[in-house]
């Protein structure tokens, strides 16, 4: 399953980084291109990056390699939202 | 064995080795069997089990959550148990449920548990938020990777976690699956609620508890009517 709209790929992710991390929704929603993830939120550990890899492939329907994964596209709201979407929107 | 409020402990035998099924409500009472999410999502998702047990035992259900060979409080290590085992340990918490009580289970289960569920046999299937084999051996293998160590705290044994990544979803005729509101694959019922099995820390939401407790006894009631 791919999802056709990019809308759905933000409202995804927002909801995964919220269940992941354990983070209120009014403060993910709150979270622009800028937003600093990785080395940024405490919450965020190596453990958390496994689970939202995962999480993103169930709720996406999309594969994520290994090799696809470095501390760019974690970086920020907006690095992880691009990726997101390259790869449920192809 | 009684525990006190409802809660009781039995025992059933999975090829010649006895395990624990707990039980929440009366034995007589129409049972649910209840099968848990794997390994590491089974302790961070026990608090939800226990609190829809006990919502859906208060709607006069008796329900049932075996200890898979190798977890809880079983006397087996998980090293020495593979597939075969776990589903072998669903069929048999099945036939004792329903033994005890003289009626058709119906089984509940969540996220990896879904994929023991064609074991049982029963006259209804419910589902919340299920995860395919290969996506839960993905994760054990990204958390090894970021978490040292065996698979999330686990010694999983190799043979087991190759079973795992290729068991896929059964497709039975009286399925009702749910999942939450932000995941946007298709559901007879989405809820809105935490992704709890995603928590570091164990966590529980009693909306959520209530919600998939009260829909599990109405979906288990129509099951045994028809």
């Amino acid at each position: 399953m791919a999802l056709s709209d990019a809308g759905d790929v933000d409202a995804t992710l927002r909801a995964v980084l919220a269940d992941v991390l354990g983070l209120a929704r009014d403060r993910v929603d709150r979270f622009d291109e800028a937003t600093a993830l990785f080395g940024a939120l405490p919450e965020f550990d190596s453990m958390a990056v496994a689970g939202l890899l995962t999480e993103l492939e169930e709720r996406l329907g999309i594969l994520i390699e290994d090799h696809e994964v470095d501390a760019d596209m974690l970086e920020t709201y907006g690095a992880l939202l691009t990726f997101a979407k390259a790869k449920a929107l192809r | 064995m009684k525990a006190g409020g409802g809660l009781y402990y039995d025992r059933y035998s999975v090829n010649g080795r006895d395990e624990w099924l707990m039980r929440i409500g009366e034995a007589e009472a129409p049972p649910i069997l209840f099968l848990s999410p794997l390994l590491e999502e089974m302790n961070r998702t026990r608090a939800l089990l226990a609190g829809i047990m006990r919502a859906v035992a208060a709607r006069g259900f008796g329900c049932w959550l075996p200890d898979l060979p190798g977890t809880g409080e079983s006397e087996r290590a998980l090293e020495d148990c593979d597939w075969t085992d776990w589903r072998d340990a669903a069929r048999e918490a099945g036939h004792c449920a329903a033994r005890t009580s003289g009626k058709p289970v119906v089984v509940a289960s969540i996220r990896g548990g879904v994929l023991l569920e064609d074991a049982v046999e029963a006259s209804g299937y419910w589902r919340f938020a299920p995860v395919d084999g290969a996506s839960l051996a993905r994760d054990l293998a990204r958390s090894k990777l970021a978490g040292g160590g065996g698979s999330a705290g686990y010694p999983t044994p190799d043979a087991l976690l190759s079973a795992l990544a290729a068991a896929a979803f059964a497709e039975p005729q009286k399925l009702r699956t749910l999942r939450l509101a932000s995941d946007p694959r298709d559901a007879d019922l989405k809820l809105d609620g935490p992704a709890l099995w995603r928590r570091s820390e164990p966590d529980t939401s009693s909306e959520l508890c209530e919600a998939l407790a009260a829909d599990i006894a109405e979906w288990a009631a129509q099951c045994v009517a028809c």
